[in-house]
């Protein structure tokens, strides 16, 4: 039952204790980064991405080439300009971009550190504040983004808002950005329109520029160029079958994390030209009986890209998500009235908060309607949910979204998994069973 | 005659099924799967077919399922426990007017598993984190009780007082806890359906989370165990389907489908040399009309004559 | 609906009605808006110069008091003198020649719904170009609070109510003459209207009766509030003009529609924060279809600032005229973000 790509290299052997290094480092000095754990866990990940499928499409190779150069060999990307780090992608980036800084996304997805962050974490933690904070407290993390002048952290989980004081003795300048937890109030609403006006404000202080609105809406248009290359990309995967593989999609918009903008922008609008050939000439990424998934629940960031890539190995496609790390970020824009700058900052405002489908909200109505939309729109056989163990949010809502999912006559697996990478033969297990069901459910409507 | 196997490579045990082209079984067999399990799993395959004298090319499709199947490269497909048990237990529920949910006890890990009419999973949970309430934990338990596996039921039933509480979670301390209460006095019977209980709890409370409406089939080699078997259905409040072989239900669904995909397969080669055929009697019919409204040629024209 | 990709960039080898469709999707709007509602203006201030007449049961504020420019009069003013007949004749001989001009009223307005007021109206355009004049000044707009919002909603209805009862009441002989076309006197219309036809007329306080002193420094005070409140908020006077609560009453059979389909909604508030209105339900409802409230003004821009393909849409007797598509959004704000 496997999908149109080489056979799966047998996992298994991947758990066999590595080889012992060859290289004997003299007593003092450290080894070359690329020869460590952490780049080995990167390069094996994205060895998984690169090698387990057949004709990746040639754009891609700016992707897979940019994540061996930051995250296996440790290359510094520094840029010029205030470093704002972010925990979450509440902290609206145009603002950033428009005082001449630059974002980062600081969210983690290594093992190494989610290791180094359980030393001082309780043991039910999120693996993602673990390796989010594992890094932090890591001299020279990689990726090499350099030093930060400020890091903004939305307080939305519990577990991200006590890191804030964590991070403040690891001695990061911290900026609490208050979000609230109810977003159908009117209350809510003009909270956080206060909010990220002091945000703007707490970037004046770190810049020493001002908005204006010359400078906003070039921020606007910069980011209105990467959301619409964005869903340009995200469109391919409607076809049916699809022209591109969701790990691939996923590894492009995790490169936006720490990539340079305009870069970035440029390199998907070159893979949106090459995915419309394709589309046009009817190459295909995955066969036509391939069971289409909608990817939701905790973000899947590299190199933990561990779920989505088990279902592509096992012949499925995750065609669309409802992730923090992918779909999310990009997918929703800002409409202004006025261009002033009042009208911009409210309308960012109101943008980041009220299509906002994260389980840190009280109701979840528009992340169960957002489901159905999409399950529809990418015209989706399943849904797969993943929630991180120890994330209490996700957890709490598996279940009103699996009765959503139901009703509809939606199929839905729930996975709970964390970064560690020995559960990988009882994840395939149930991502087996759960394609194989819902391949079954086609043959037998036919 | 063409025969369809099934091979269940499980973490405690491999099991092997042949099936005819009927759908009937025709054997089966179970051992041991060691550290070596690749090597066991081939000799128990062999060993099944020498059995029944069969060629290995009399077996035409072999699915092999279970924790060890994607090393199995021998066989023509895999498919996960899961879907093969689910069609092996709606098969042998048909006996019993039809089954809907499956609990499975195996060596270490079980699971509950929702099917629907047409044995296709609609829903199913695992434990596989945790031995506790597995055949690990019942393994333990005979050994420090210094009784064999296979005597547990009868052990069971023999308890005079009420089932002692076991209340470690955790397989390993509960071997502390067995060992203390042996100390203390109380007897094996009281042990075991101690032991029985709490499994029983933990199993119930798992298949919860798929439903328990329908009629369930309980399989797994600890089905073996008539003690554990009562415990669960005192458990559940009601009985459940056990069929005589429970521990090759998931090796049986894998040879159903084994021959269900091999008919498909050879249907649509057959649908396809049908075409063939016709395809090529029309090009035939084609090739003979040529030649004619472009004037005859040397070869000769069909319609006009040479 | 499978395999066809609408995304900026599509291929060109679309049907005609397809190619059409986009391009009206796509449309700058604010321009196109902008120009209608200019031919509009021009045609409703200036129309009777060049001899037009459309009738005295105009569904928007065409003014009485514009008397040479005026192409035919808002229904308003008609409607609020024959129900200050005597009762004898209104409920009477008259009562045929009242259903009939309400009729005719009714029959102008179930075309266009409050697109009227959004597209045609000169009073709502006039709110329009101050709004525009304050954008190019840099000032900031003002915004209700919810709280204000409730409290003063309901006074359209009460303006509305007013209009009606007190003519009514002056054909019952309760109240005095003076009080006549009691609506017309606090219009900012009467006021406004006229002045871009030269007439400056209605600019004076009438001392000759209590009651007319009374009426005139109040539509004084209105028309220094409209044009205060206009500075200030987008479409001020919209939201307390009975004629917008009179078509809202009456708009249930109309043609002219704003759909929405909630399941497409993605809640991002695009729309709201766009809103003259403040209208939250073009927002939060996701269950209601007809989502035209009864402050809208049927403008489009919502659509217009919509992100999601098919979300909100304006049909026409079941047809969809304009839909809010991601080209179009796409191409609107790039426009806005670049120039």
């Amino acid at each position: 039952m496997n999908g149109p790509f080489k056979p799966a290299k047998p996992i298994l052997a991947a758990a066999a204790p590595a080889p012992a290094s060859t290289v004997v480092a003299k007593s003092n000095e450290p080894l070359p980064f690329g020869k460590t754990k952490q780049a080995r866990e990167a390069e094996k990940a994205l060895n998984h991405i690169v090698d387990d499928f057949d004709d990746n499409p040639k754009a891609m190779a700016y992707f897979y080439d940019l994540f061996r150069r930051v995250y296996c060999r440790g290359e510094s990307i520094e840029r010029d300009g205030a470093l704002i780090g972010t925990t979450c992608i509440q902290a609206p980036e145009e603002l950033v971009y428009a005082l001449g800084a630059t974002p980062v996304r600081l969210c983690n997805g290594s093992y190494h550190y989610d290791q180094i962050g359980a030393e001082f974490m309780p043991a039910k933690s999120c693996s993602l504040v673990k390796a989010t904070l594992g890094m932090l407290t890591s001299e020279d993390p990689v990726p090499r983004i350099g030093k930060m002048n400020l890091v903004v952290n939305p307080t939305t989980c519990d577990q991200k808002k006590k890191a804030s004081a964590l991070m403040q003795e690891m001695g990061h300048e911290v900026f609490d950005l208050e979000l609230p937890n109810v977003k159908e109030s009117e209350a809510s609403r003009v909270y956080w329109r206060r909010s990220v006006r002091e945000f703007a404000e707490a970037l004046r202080k770190v810049t020493g520029k001002r908005l204006t609105r010359k400078n906003l809406k070039a921020a606007l248009a910069r980011t209105q160029r990467a959301e619409k290359a964005f869903r340009v990309m995200d469109g391919f995967r409607k076809a049916s079958p699809s022209v591109f593989l969701g790990k691939d999609a996923f590894l492009v918009v995790n490169a936006y994390f720490f990539d340079d903008l305009d870069r970035w922008c440029e390199a998907v609008e070159m893979l949106n030209v090459e995915l419309q050939q394709r589309h046009d000439t009817a190459v295909r990424a995955a066969q036509k009986k391939a069971p289409r998934i909608v990817f939701t629940g905790s973000p899947p960031i590299f190199p933990n890209l561990k779920l989505p890539l088990l279902i592509e190995r096992a012949g499925g496609v995750v065609v669309s998500d409802e992730t923090c790390s992918a779909n999310r970020m990009l997918y929703d824009m800002t409409a202004v009235d006025e261009w002033l700058v009042n009208d911009m900052v409210d309308s960012l405002a109101d943008k980041y908060l009220k299509p906002c489908t994260c389980p840190i909200f009280t109701k979840n109505d528009d992340r169960r309607r957002r489901l159905l939309e999409l399950v529809s729109k990418f015209q989706a056989d399943g849904v797969v949910y993943q929630a991180f163990a120890g994330c209490q949010v996700y957890e709490m809502e598996q279940r009103s979204v699996a009765r959503t999912l139901n009703d509809a006559g939606i199929p839905m697996l729930y996975v709970e998994t964390d970064y560690s990478p020995d559960d990988e033969g009882q994840l395939s297990t149930r991502v087996e069973a759960f394609l194989e069901s819902i391949k079954t459910r086609k043959r037998m409507r036919q | 005659m063409t025969y369809f196997g099934g091979l269940d490579i499980g973490s405690t045990a491999i099991k092997v099924v042949v099936i005819d082209s009927a759908g009937k079984l025709v054997g089966e067999h179970v051992t041991a799967t060691g550290s070596l399990f690749y090597k066991n799993a081939k000799e128990a395959f062999e060993t099944l077919l020498a059995r029944l004298g069969l060629r290995r090319d009399e077996v035409g499709y072999l699915i092999a399922t279970g924790y060890g199947r994607k090393l199995y490269k021998e066989a023509d497909d895999s498919i996960s426990e899961i879907t093969a048990n689910g069609i092996g237990a709606h098969e042998v529920g048909k006996a019993f007017g039809g089954v809907g949910t499956i609990i499975n006890i195996g060596g270490q890990d079980s699971k509950a598993i929702r099917i629907d009419s047409m044995g296709g999973v609609t829903n199913f949970v695992m434990n596989d984190k945790c031995a506790a309430g597995t055949g690990r934990f019942l393994d333990v338990a005979a050994r420090n009780l210094e009784i064999g596996l296979d005597e547990l039921g009868d052990y069971h039933f023999r308890a005079v007082a009420g089932p002692l509480d076991i209340n470690s979670t955790c397989t390993v301390f509960a071997e502390s806890e067995i060992i203390g209460l042996l100390a203390n006095g109380h007897g094996k019977g009281e042990i075991i359906s101690g032991i029985h209980a709490s499994i029983a709890k933990r199993t119930v409370r798992l298949a919860k989370k798929v439903g328990l409406e329908d009629r369930i089939y309980f399989d797994g080699g600890p089905a073996l165990n008539k003690g554990l078997v009562a415990a669960i259905q005192e458990e559940l409040g009601r009985e459940m389907v056990v069929p005589e072989h429970p521990q090759t239900t998931t090796a049986f669904g894998a040879a159903v489908l084994a021959r269900s995909e091999y008919l498909a397969d050879a249907e649509d080669r057959l649908a396809g040399r049908k075409a063939e055929a016709q395809a090529k009697a029309v090009l035939a019919e084609v090739a003979a009309n040529a030649n004619c409204g472009t004037g005859c040629t040397a070869g000769g024209c069909a319609t006009h004559g040479a | 609906m499978s395999g066809s990709l609408e995304f900026p960039g599509a291929p060109t080898a679309r049907p005609l009605s397809r190619k059409i469709r986009d391009a009206a999707n796509g449309v700058d709007f604010n321009r196109f808006r902008f120009w209608l509602q200019v031919g509009f203006f021009i045609l409703l201030v200036y129309g009777g110069f060049a001899g037009i007449d459309l009738g005295g049961r105009l569904p928007t504020f065409s003014c009485v008091y514009n008397g040479e420019g005026r192409p035919g009069m808002c229904y308003l003013a008609p409607l609020q003198h024959q129900l200050a007949m005597p009762w004898q004749r209104l409920f009477g001989e008259a009562g045929i020649a009242v259903l009939t001009g309400f009729g005719v009223f009714f029959l102008w307005f179930i075309v266009l719904n409050k697109g009227w007021c959004g597209f045609v109206c000169p009073l709502g355009t006039i709110q329009d170009w101050i709004t525009a004049v304050r954008r190019r000044l840099g000032m900031r707009f003002a915004r209700y609070s919810d709280a204000t919002f409730e409290r003063l909603s309901w006074i359209k209805y009460l303006l509305l109510a007013l209009m009606l009862l007190i003519p009514l009441g002056i054909g019952a002989g309760y109240v005095s003459h003076d009080m006549s076309a009691p609506y017309c006197m606090i219009c900012p219309a009467r006021l406004i209207v006229p002045s871009f036809a030269g007439d400056f007329r209605q600019w004076v306080v009438d001392f000759s009766s209590p009651s007319k002193l009374a009426l005139t420094s109040l539509g004084a005070l209105t028309t220094g509030t409209f044009l205060i409140g206009s500075t200030v908020k987008k479409r001020f006077w919209c939201f307390f003009c009975p004629m917008s609560a009179f078509h809202y009453l009456l708009s249930k059979p109309a043609a002219f529609r704003l759909v929405k389909d909630g399941g497409k909604c993605t809640r991002c508030g695009d729309c709201y924060g766009v809103c003259d209105l403040q209208i939250k339900e073009i927002a939060d409802d996701v269950k209601n279809p007809q989502i035209m409230m009864d402050d809208c003004i049927v403008c489009l821009k919502c659509v217009a600032a919509c992100p999601e393909d098919g979300a909100l849409k304006a049909t026409f007797a079941g047809l969809t005229v304009f839909e809010s598509t991601e080209a179009g959004f796409i191409k609107r704000m790039e426009k806005g973000a670049t120039t």
